[in-house]
C-alpha cells in the first residue's frame, strides 16, 4: 500500500474531496432546457435518481424535491450555468448587487437635469438597501443545510510540500502515523496536517519551514512552535472558520484560511505500580478555504484523533 | 470574504464531544510526559452569531429573500402612485431608471429564495432497529486487533448512521457489534452470523468481484436482503464493503439513504487499514502453525 510506505511522499490531488464541486444556482428563464444543462452537472454517484423536473415555479412546496443525502452532494437538481468552469453562480447575487448599486448611483449623480424628487431619493435609498442585502445574500447561503461548499481548494504559494516523523518510532506507530495523515489529507479539506502524540510529532503536507532545514531542524522548530503555544494542553476542539488575526500561529503555512486543532486525551495506567499519566497530544488541521470542515468532518476527526488514543501508551 | 469582514466575526460553533469507551489497557512500558507546560496560550475562536441565527432558523432564512424582494416590488409601485407619477416603464427619467434598477434587484433576491427553497434537503426520519444490542468478539484475536475493531465500531457509531457492525474475514465471524436480530431458538439472544450461507450468496460474490464497496440505500428495495438474515429486519441502509479478498464489513445503518458520499469513503479507508492488520495477524498466525508443525 502506498499510503503506509513512510519514504514516499504522497501526491495528492487538489480535488480532496470525495463529494461535490458544482454548485449552480437556478433562475427560470433557463430551466426549460433540461438535456443542455443534465451533462454539466458531476454525476459522481450513479445510485441516485436523477431527479430532471425541478423547473423552478411558483410553487413553494419542494416535497420530493430533494434528498436528504444531498446535505452534503452534489445535488442533482436542475441549475442554471454559464458553463464557464470555476465560476460559482451562486455568487450572482453579490454580482448583480454591486452592478445596480453603482448604478443606482450613476443615476442619481449623472442622471438628472433636474434636482432630484423625494420619490426618487424614497426609490433610490430602497434600491441602495437591495443591493447591499444582494451582497451578503451569498454569505448567508453557506449557513444553510444543504449548502454546498465549492471546491475551491488552490494551492497557496510558497509552501512545500513535506513529510517527516520523529525519530525512533516502532514500525506499528510508523504505519499508524501514515495512514491517519493520509487519510486526512484525502478526505477532508485539508493541505496540511500535524499530529503530535506526547512527544512524537509527525508533519505531512504542505508547510512553509525556513529554507533547507534538515529534518531534526524541522522537527525541532516544530517542537519549539507548539511549546510555545501551548498546545499539547489542549483540551477542548479549537475551531477557527476563518483566520484570526493574531501572529501566534506563524508555524502555520501561508495562505490558510482556516484551520482546526483536535486533541488526543488519554490517561494510561501502569500496570506495574498503578500510576497514571495523561500522555496529550493533538491533531492540527489546516486548508485553503474558509469554512472548510463542518459537523460530519469534524466527527471524523475526532474518530482519527482517538485511534491514536491507543497508540500512545503503546511502547515507543 | 467581503461579507465576512464586514461582519467581522471569529467563529465558533459548539464542538460534540466523542464519548469516551473503556478500551482494554495495554500494561508495557510508559513514556513520561516531559514538558509541564502551563496550558495552552493561544487565541480562543469567538462566537460566530450569524452562523448559529442562520442554522437554527434555517425555514426562515431560506423564505426571506423571498418577502423582501416581495415587499420591495411593491413598495416601487406605491412609491409610484403616491407620488403621481404614472407606471410606465421606460427608462426616459431618472426617476424611471432607479425604479427598474431596483425592480431588477428585487426580482433577483425572489430568484435567490426560490432557489434555497428548491434545494432545501428533506428530512428523512431515523428508524430504530429492531432487535437486540450485542457485542461478539471472536475469542482468540490479539489485543491490538480487538481494539483495532472497536476503535472502528465507535468511529462509525458516532459520526455515521452506522446501529450494526459485522466483519467476517476468511470465513469466520471476527465481529458481531450493535444491533442484531433476535435468535428464533432462543429469544433474547442475537442470532449467530451463518459465515458458510454468507459466502456463498450472491451479495458476497458480487462485491468480491468488483472489489469495491456496494451500497444500499435502500434496503427494501433489493430480494437480495434475505442472505443478512443477522441484521435487524428494518434496518433501512447497508454498506458492504470488501476487506481485500478475504473478508467483508456489513454496516447496517438507521436511515434510508443515510450514508453521505465521504462516509462512504471514509469507510473505504478505514476497511483497507483493517484488512492490513487482520492479514498481518493471519500471517503471523499460519506462521506459529508452521513453527508448532
Amino acid at each position: 500500500m502506498g499510503s503506509l510506505s513512510i519514504n514516499t511522499i504522497v501526491e495528492f490531488r487538489l480535488q480532496l474531496r470525495f463529494q461535490a464541486d458544482k454548485r449552480h444556482s437556478s433562475y427560470l428563464f433557463t430551466s426549460r432546457r433540461p438535456s443542455c444543462f443534465s451533462g454539466i452537472i458531476a454525476g459522481i454517484r450513479n445510485r441516485l435518481r436523477r431527479r430532471r423536473n425541478t423547473r423552478v415555479s411558483a410553487r413553494v412546496d419542494n416535497s420530493g424535491e430533494s434528498k436528504q443525502q444531498q446535505q452534503q452532494l452534489n445535488l442533482s437538481v436542475l441549475r442554471f450555468t454559464f458553463g464557464i468552469p470555476g465560476l460559482d453562480e451562486s455568487y450572482l447575487p453579490r454580482w448583480i448587487g454591486y452592478a445596480f448599486g453603482s448604478l443606482l448611483l450613476l443615476n442619481h449623480f449623472v442622471g438628472s437635469n433636474s434636482s432630484t424628487t423625494p420619490a426618487q431619493l424614497r426609490s433610490e435609498v430602497l434600491g441602495l438597501s437591495l443591493s447591499a442585502f444582494s451582497i451578503t445574500l451569498p454569505y448567508l447561503g453557506k449557513f444553510l443545510k444543504g449548502a454546498n461548499l465549492v471546491d475551491q481548494s488552490t494551492l497557496p504559494e510558497g509552501n512545500k510540500q513535506i513529510f517527516i516523523m520523529s525519530e525512533n518510532l516502532s514500525d506499528t506507530m510508523k504505519e499508524d502515523l501514515a495512514w491517519g495523515t493520509y487519510v486526512l489529507l484525502r478526505n477532508t479539506n485539508t493541505i496540511s496536517v500535524l499530529i503530535s502524540v506526547g512527544d512524537v510529532l509527525c508533519i505531512r503536507g504542505y508547510w512553509s519551514t525556513p529554507e533547507d532545514a534538515t529534518k531534526t531542524h524541522m522537527l525541532d522548530w516544530f517542537g519549539r512552535q507548539v511549546q510555545q503555544i501551548g498546545l499539547s494542553d489542549l483540551k477542548d476542539t479549537l475551531y477557527f472558520p476563518q483566520r484570526p488575526d493574531s501572529g501566534v500561529w506563524e508555524m502555520l503555512p501561508k495562505g490558510i484560511r482556516s484551520f482546526l486543532v483536535q486533541p488526543v486525551l488519554r490517561a494510561c495506567k501502569l500496570g506495574g505500580n498503578g500510576t497514571e499519566k495523561t500522555i496529550q497530544g493533538f491533531i492540527l488541521l489546516a486548508s485553503s478555504m474558509s469554512y472548510a470542515y463542518n459537523n460530519r468532518d469534524r466527527d471524523w476527526i475526532g474518530a482519527v484523533a482517538n485511534k491514536f488514543r491507543g497508540s500512545a501508551c503503546i511502547d515507543l | 470574504m467581503e461579507a465576512g469582514a464586514l461582519l467581522r466575526s471569529i467563529s465558533w460553533i459548539p464542538i460534540r464531544h466523542l464519548p469516551r469507551r473503556c478500551l482494554p489497557i495495554f500494561p508495557r512500558s510508559l513514556r513520561a510526559s516531559s514538558d509541564v507546560q502551563g496550558g495552552y496560550r493561544g487565541p480562543k475562536p469567538k462566537k460566530d452569531w450569524v452562523a448559529d441565527w442562520v442554522s437554527n432558523n434555517d425555514d426562515t432564512v431560506r423564505s426571506l429573500p423571498i418577502y423582501v424582494g416581495g415587499l420591495s416590488l411593491l413598495a416601487v409601485l406605491f412609491n409610484r402612485s403616491i407620488s403621481g407619477i404614472a407606471p410606465v416603464a421606460d427608462a426616459s427619467s431618472s426617476q424611471s431608471r432607479a425604479d427598474l434598477l431596483t425592480l431588477g434587484l428585487a426580482v433577483t433576491n425572489v430568484l435567490t429564495g426560490l432557489v434555497w427553497l428548491s434545494i432545501r434537503p428533506k428530512s428523512i426520519s431515523v428508524v430504530n432497529p429492531q432487535g437486540v444490542t450485542c457485542q461478539r468478539i471472536h475469542y482468540d484475536l490479539p489485543d491490538y486487533v480487538v481494539s483495532e475493531l472497536l476503535w472502528i465500531w465507535e468511529s462509525l457509531s458516532v459520526a455515521t448512521c452506522c446501529r450494526s457492525l459485522i466483519i467476517v474475514y476468511q470465513d469466520n465471524c471476527v465481529l458481531q457489534i450493535g444491533v442484531a436480530a433476535e435468535s428464533s431458538i432462543n429469544s433474547g439472544d442475537p442470532i449467530i452470523v451463518d459465515t458458510t450461507k454468507l459466502v456463498q450468496g450472491s451479495l458476497y460474490e458480487s462485491v468480491m468481484k468488483s472489489g469495491s464497496q456496494s451500497y444500499l440505500a435502500n434496503l427494501s428495495l433489493y430480494p437480495a436482503r434475505s442472505e443478512l438474515p443477522f441484521l435487524p429486519s428494518n434496518t433501512q441502509a447497508v454498506i458492504l464493503q470488501p476487506l481485500g479478498d478475504k473478508g467483508i464489513a456489513v454496516i447496517g445503518g438507521d436511515t434510508i439513504r443515510g450514508f453521505t458520499t465521504s462516509d462512504q469513503a471514509w469507510i473505504t479507508l478505514i476497511a483497507e487499514k483493517l484488512d492490513s492488520t487482520l492479514s498481518k495477524y493471519s500471517n503471523s498466525l499460519t506462521l506459529a502453525t508452521q513453527n508448532k508443525v
